[in-house]
């Protein structure tokens, strides 16, 4: 590694090291406890798969250039730069799903996730971070520019969709099934490319009377994956701007933990509320606004909390809330809420492809979903629906797996 | 209905975010230079993702198709 690229990488880590950070790197007191909480690991028990052990790859840079005394420098192995250095850098970014699961057994809150945030910023100094995250992102941030050309084509793609959406609800006469530049409404939508991410999310919201908008844009945030701040705060920006031009009460993220992340937790303060889909439909329930049938859904379901959505979002409660009303064989997965496995598809491992990895570092996953008996897996992430969905291929599970909202669009009572 | 002749039909029908993009990137370079290759999807979003991935890549959505049962969109590599 030649001197210009150390320097380089130095200063990246420096531009990193926020209070927070380096009591994250300090404060370790390589107690275990974090060890079997790792999905990677419970699966696959090999020491480079525990947070520690990830976390100690980016610990030892640190103590090389950020600590004084040749003792304890000795001590805590410290380490330089190098090719071969980067490489666990890379393991330590590109093995964890930032769930965050490790940090609710760590005594001190160490958050692996800061942790991995510096490894994936190294990374794209070097220029070795996942080229695919990185062209996704570029892809995001391009639209941004290129949107007007392309609008018209959205436009009418939305409008072709009607036929689908009216056959979970039927619409008022007179409205836009599939509504887009709506000023002045409650709800600015976010979907994801694909249509199964806007027909259910359209009935529902259309059942519920809503007065709403889709939005031109895609939620999910490869800037995110990859890490890179700047492209994070540029993807999130073409919704931020939308929203406002269009005097939005609430963008509504869809099934997308990490889209929520972002869009809720790292965009700063916003003239509108940010909530997720799974929110929305557990108020449309709660004030009355939609009905389902329990008939709909037969057979035992069970539900995967999203990490993104559930750990880091807080939201536990209301898909149990929408669950009660889908059906009365819902079986809790054990653990489940703060305590349930990653599904092992975070972090950007989906988009990667990383099959092998993600099949192997989730076996204990399967075998928690094995273990609920049940015939319906819902979720309500696409990222965790696919490595789910994959999951039950590799392993054999028998499973449906489902988005809870597609369940709840195709249980609305009409009336 | 397009009068081009495709090198190459890729079906990305149905496939979970972001695999069309991704399957496109990898699939571009198994076409020559010049050569169009027509995508098959359902996906409204990829009338504006294809179009801003080809502005980062050199390439060009040269046509697209809509009314049909999916979506048609027309890719030539440029490089
Ligand atoms: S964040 Fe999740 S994947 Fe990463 S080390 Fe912690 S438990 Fe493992
Ligand atoms: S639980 Fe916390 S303090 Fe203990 S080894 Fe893990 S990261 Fe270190």
């Amino acid at each position: 590694m030649d001197a210009k690229l150390k320097k380089e990488l130095i200063q990246t880590f420096s531009e990193r090291l926020s209070q927070a950070a380096k009591m994250y790197l300090e404060n370790c007191s390589r107690c275990g406890l974090c060890i079997e909480a790792c999905h990677a690991y419970a699966s696959s028990p090999e020491t480079r798969y525990t947070a520690v052990a990830r976390a100690q790859n980016i610990r030892r840079i640190y103590e090389e250039y950020f600590k004084k005394g040749k003792i304890a420098k000795k001590l805590n192995e410290a380490v330089e730069f190098s090719d071969h250095w980067m490489e666990k850098v890379y393991e330590t970014a590109y093995t964890c799903t930032g769930c965050r699961r490790c940090m609710t057994y760590c005594p001190f809150g160490i958050d692996t996730g800061v942790i991995q945030g510096i490894a994936k910023m190294l990374l794209i100094t070097a220029d070795m971070e996942p080229k695919t995250l990185e062209m996704l992102a570029d892809m995001s941030i391009a639209k941004g520019k290129t949107i007007e050309k392309t609008k018209e084509n959205f436009a009418t793609a939305a409008k072709n969709l009607e036929k689908e959406v009216l056959e979970r609800w039927r619409s008022e006469g007179g409205e836009e099934v599939v509504p887009l530049d709506v000023q002045d409404a409650n709800v600015l939508y976010v979907a994801l490319a694909g249509k199964h991410s806007i027909i259910p999310a359209a009935a529902i919201m259309n059942a519920a009377g809503e007065k709403w908008s889709l939005s031109y844009f895609e939620a999910v945030n490869f800037g995110a994956f990859v890490g890179n701040p700047a492209k994070t705060k540029e993807i999130a920006g073409r919704i931020i701007d939308e929203a406002k031009r269009l005097n939005i009460k609430e963008v509504v993220i869809c099934e997308c933990g990490t889209a929520y992340r972002v869009m809720k937790h790292m965009t700063g303060e916003k003239p509108f509320g940010v909530i997720t889909l799974v929110e929305l439909i557990a108020r449309y329930l709660e004030q009355g606004r939609i009905k389902l049938d329990k008939s709909k859904l037969p057979g035992k379901v069970t539900y995967h909390d999203p990490c993104q959505i559930a750990r880091q979002g807080g939201i536990y409660e209301e898909p149990r809330y929408v669950l009660n009303h889908l059906t009365d064989h819902f079986v809790e997965m054990t653990p489940n809420r703060q305590a349930n496995w990653c599904c092992g598809g975070g972090g950007g491992l989906v988009a990667m492809g990383e099959k092998d990895f993600r099949m192997k570092s989730a076996k204990v996953k399967a075998e928690q979903v094995k273990a609920t008996g049940a015939e319906v897996l819902c979720t309500a992430c696409e990222n965790c629906h696919t490595q789910l969905s994959d999951l039950n291929e590799h392993y054999g599970l028998g499973v449906k797996v489902e988005y809870l909202s597609d369940l709840t669009a195709k249980a609305l009572v009409q009336d | 209905m397009s009068d081009i002749t495709p090198a190459k039909i890729l079906d990305l029908k149905g496939l979970p975010c972001p695999m069309p993009v991704v399957k496109m990137s990898q699939e571009i370079g198994s076409v020559n230079v010049g050569e169009v290759i027509e995508v098959h999807t359902t996906d409204p979003g990829s009338l504006s993702d294809f179009p801003a991935w080809a502005e980062t890549s050199g390439n060009e959505v040269v046509d697209t198709e809509q009314g049909g049962e999916f979506i048609k969109i027309f890719v030539k590599r440029n490089n």
